[in-house]
């Protein structure tokens, strides 16, 4: 009789819609150990990266789907554009090219002076990275990063650790490769550094990314000859960005007799916020394996980008 | 006859969502965008828990993370954490009324952008400004739709089987 009854209890307090199986708790301690797991393995090994360029990989055809109803607007947007809208950007643009192939015609004859006089010296031949054009797909999604995301990846040759400018000056650098797409990570960005050089009297420093778009370049004594206005420029030691690109321009100094170091603030001189194409210049250890031996496939070690992931 | 809402349903409409996510959002849009993921999967976990459980929200939090690019188990992390706060109160919502519903799911959302917030923090990130809670906001406005839409795939006609 009791036993009935309990048996009947029983059957009501668990209905067949509620959860069977481990309780709720147990569960959330699982997946947070299998989080927590995860989180130390993709920050301190490597060996995630693999599985997710698999796993973007995967998502492409989803993104491509996703990108669909942006690219029919701007498309149609292109279509409608304005008879004389466009004869007065062909003019501009071809007053521009008149400038730029005079402009073109001295840099042939300079460059090969330039080549001839280095090889009288005995120094090395600059190298001219080659460069592959990259449209910008979208802004990162991560609210705490400043990272673009281009249509250029593994597929391209595209590597981990190459410098991306624009027409003005340096943007960044390309921090993870994924089949189709890769992630440029903005020079403004709080784990990128680059190393520069003041234009005006070759003064090294290295610049740090900060929030608000600006440029900070810390370690740098009080009494440090640099004014607002300065042009500062790669320097080209870290063998990634070639030397003299434009960086950043010095736009606030804050030279306080009291502490140690002068605090520089610049802006940096290419639009990074406002772009829908940018370029990827190849490694230099790249170029190098190649002008060695031309045939070598590049099975090089990959060179470590400066950004950490976070 | 009322017709239960089925596994199809709930992994198509995760899916619906990870299409939003991915959609490309730029100035503006990024900053107002929801945690579409996040919001149907409260839906789902409050509604059906026997079919979206904790290993869903983790799943879907992973996915969250490979979409954004950030260390892989944050999101999974505080989606588990808060799909685990949202299973707990569920039996108790049939209590609830309308807008205490509505403020539990803004409570739930907003809890989701602390536990990310922190974690983003001890990874060295820097503090975000108060923008960073507009999607729970916006959240809630999609929470909205998506019950409307979702309820009215889910139970067609339900006051006529009454």
């Amino acid at each position: 009789m009791l036993k009935g009854i309990h048996q009947k209890l029983e059957h009501q307090q668990t209905p067949a819609f509620f959860v069977h199986g481990l309780s709720a708790l147990s569960r959330m301690v699982f997946f947070c150990a299998l989080s927590i797991i995860l989180m130390a393995v993709d920050a301190k090994l490597n060996y995630l990266s693999q599985i997710r360029q698999a796993l973007i990989g995967g998502l492409h055809p989803i993104e491509r789907a996703a990108n669909i109803p942006g690219e029919l607007i701007r498309d149609s947007k292109k279509y409608f554009a304005s008879h004389n809208q466009l004869v007065q950007e062909n003019y501009i643009l071809k007053q521009q090219a008149f400038e730029n192939s005079v402009n073109l015609q001295r840099l042939n004859t300079l460059q090969a002076e330039n080549e001839h006089l280095r090889s009288l010296l005995g120094g090395d031949i600059s190298i001219h990275p080659r460069a592959v054009l990259a449209n910008i797909s979208h802004t990162g999604r991560d609210p705490f990063r400043n990272v673009v995301i281009v249509n250029r990846g593994i597929q391209h040759n595209i590597q981990a650790g190459q410098a991306v400018v624009d027409a003005k000056g340096v943007l960044g650098q390309v921090t993870r490769v994924y089949p189709f797409s890769s992630e440029v990570t903005m020079i403004t960005d709080k784990s990128l550094s680059i190393p520069v050089q003041v234009e005006r009297n070759q003064l090294r420093a290295i610049a740090f990314g900060q929030s608000g778009n600006t440029l900070d370049i810390p370690y740098l004594p009080t009494n440090v000859d640099i004014e607002i206005g300065d042009k500062l420029v790669t320097s080209g030691l870290d063998g990634i960005y070639p030397a003299g690109l434009a960086v950043a321009t010095v736009t606030k100094i804050d030279q306080d007799p009291e502490t140690q170091f002068a605090k520089i603030i610049s802006t940096p001189t290419a639009k990074v916020s406002h772009h829908l194409q940018l370029l990827i210049l190849e490694l230099p250890e790249y170029r190098e394996a190649e002008k060695k031996s031309p045939s070598k496939e590049k099975n090089k070690e990959e060179a470590k980008p400066d950004a950490k992931n976070s | 006859m009322q017709k239960t809402p089925n596994l199809l349903l709930v992994f198509g409409s995760l899916l619906f969502a990870l299409l939003c996510q991915l959609f490309p959002w730029t100035g503006q849009g990024i900053v107002f965008r929801p945690d579409f993921m996040l919001v149907v999967l409260l839906y789902w976990l409050l509604r059906a828990p026997y079919l979206c459980n904790i290993g869903a929200a983790w799943l879907v939090g992973a996915l969250a993370d490979l979409g954004a690019g950030s260390l892989l188990g944050q999101h999974a992390l505080a989606f588990t954490l808060t799909a685990y706060v949202a299973l707990s109160f569920q039996r108790r919502l049939v209590l609830f009324s309308e807008t205490q519903v509505l403020a539990f799911t803004f409570a739930l959302l907003v809890l989701a952008k602390f536990a990310v917030l922190i974690l983003k923090l001890l990874s060295g990130n820097e503090m975000p400004t108060w923008h960073y809670f507009w999607p729970a906001v916006t959240g809630i406005l999609f929470w909205l739709v998506i019950k409307f839409v979702l309820g009215a795939i889910a139970h067609p006609k339900s006051t006529e089987a009454n």
